[in-house]
């Protein structure tokens, strides 16, 4: 305090006291005000549930979405377009039935005879052609110096 | 003092007695709070709403007061940094510069119904509004409500020969402003 006497003897001249005052029963009233805006507070903040919730929101809006825009693309495809919907299904079918077919055949056959009917196949395409149909299509195909040229070379 | 203060506390943590807690924590703090914003602020009605953010805020962080300082610190440091961001929003709001809300707080101090200074309190005043806000919060700690240097450290976590020469500083500028104004 002296301190301040030597620094600043004009400021140490001023009574150390409040110039301010506040309005009657300011400090009676300012508790039951205080309250009065904490309940509001109180309401205002969310509840865990709804906060879930409120985190939940984006994903269960995507979700939402996602289901709209099937129902209203597949639905009415289904619903206005049954003769197309019906022939698609029955060609997948189909496919489906031969390929199924033929995988039971194949599973049924085992190795040998696998290779055996491979070349009974092919013996057969090469007993198809004889002397003359084979003197025909030579003849028809090649010409008499190319004939003599590969017979000459054997 | 402190062992009250502790029960209190303990009482702000229990779910069961928290609101009468919490209303005796408000009339027991509710004045030195007050009358640390108001010097700051000037104005009853801005007073009067930093004060209840103060104390809403109190409600809401109890649960994280560590004990680590006293309740009276730790509820002057809320009210203070409350007292800060006003003004800082009002300088902002007002495109001041940062340190400049000389213009607004003496609107503040010459509009206020409840001022009832005489001559010589009023030039005080304006002269305190002159300091830059860290040294006006330093000198009416210190000047008006006599708190002690260490204790000033902990609410505005600034060193105790830092706060010592903040104000020295403000009481020189402050006499100067009286001595030329004569």
């Amino acid at each position: 305090m002296s301190e301040l006497k030597n620094d600043a003897p004009k400021l140490s001249e001023i009574k150390k006291e409040h110039p301010f005052r506040v309005p009657d029963n300011y400090f009676e009233d300012f508790s039951s005000r205080l309250h009065t805006r904490l309940e509001t507070e109180k309401q205002a903040l969310p509840n865990p549930k709804s906060r879930i919730i409120r985190l939940l929101k984006p994903a269960i809006g995507l979700a939402a979405s996602f289901i709209l825009v099937f129902l209203l693309v597949f639905w009415p495809l289904k619903s206005f377009l049954p003769s197309y919907m019906a022939k698609n299904n029955s060609a997948i079918e189909t496919t489906t039935t031969e390929e199924d077919t033929y995988l039971s055949i194949l599973e049924k056959i085992d190795e040998n005879s696998f290779f055996a009917l491979l070349s009974e196949s092919s013996d057969e395409e090469i007993n198809d052609f004889n002397d003359e149909e084979l003197m025909s299509y030579v003849s028809s195909n090649f010409s008499e110096y190319e004939i003599y040229l590969e017979t000459a070379n054997e | 003092m402190k062992s009250e203060d502790s029960a209190l506390i303990a009482e702000l943590k229990d779910d069961n007695q928290r609101d009468l807690a919490f209303h005796k924590l408000v009339k027991k703090y509710q004045e030195r709070l007050y009358w640390h914003i108001r010097k700051m602020v000037l104005n009853h009605d801005d007073t009067d709403d930093i004060l209840q953010n103060t104390f809403i805020k109190v409600w809401k962080s109890i649960e994280n007061f560590r004990e680590e300082s006293s309740l009276f610190t730790w509820l002057y440091r809320i009210a203070t940094n409350e007292t800060i961001t006003f003004i800082n929003s009002k300088k902002r709001r007002t495109m001041l510069p940062l340190n400049d809300a000389t213009d607004y707080l003496r609107d503040n101090l010459i509009s206020d119904p409840y001022f009832e200074g005489d001559k010589i309190q009023m030039k005080l005043q304006e002269a305190i509004l002159l300091l830059p806000d860290k040294q006006r919060l330093v000198f009416n700690m210190k000047y008006f409500d006599e708190i002690k240097y260490e204790e000033m450290s902990q609410i505005l976590d600034t060193s105790v020969g830092a706060l010592k020469a903040s104000y020295h500083h403000a009481a020189k500028k402050i006499e100067e402003y009286l001595r030329n104004t004569d």
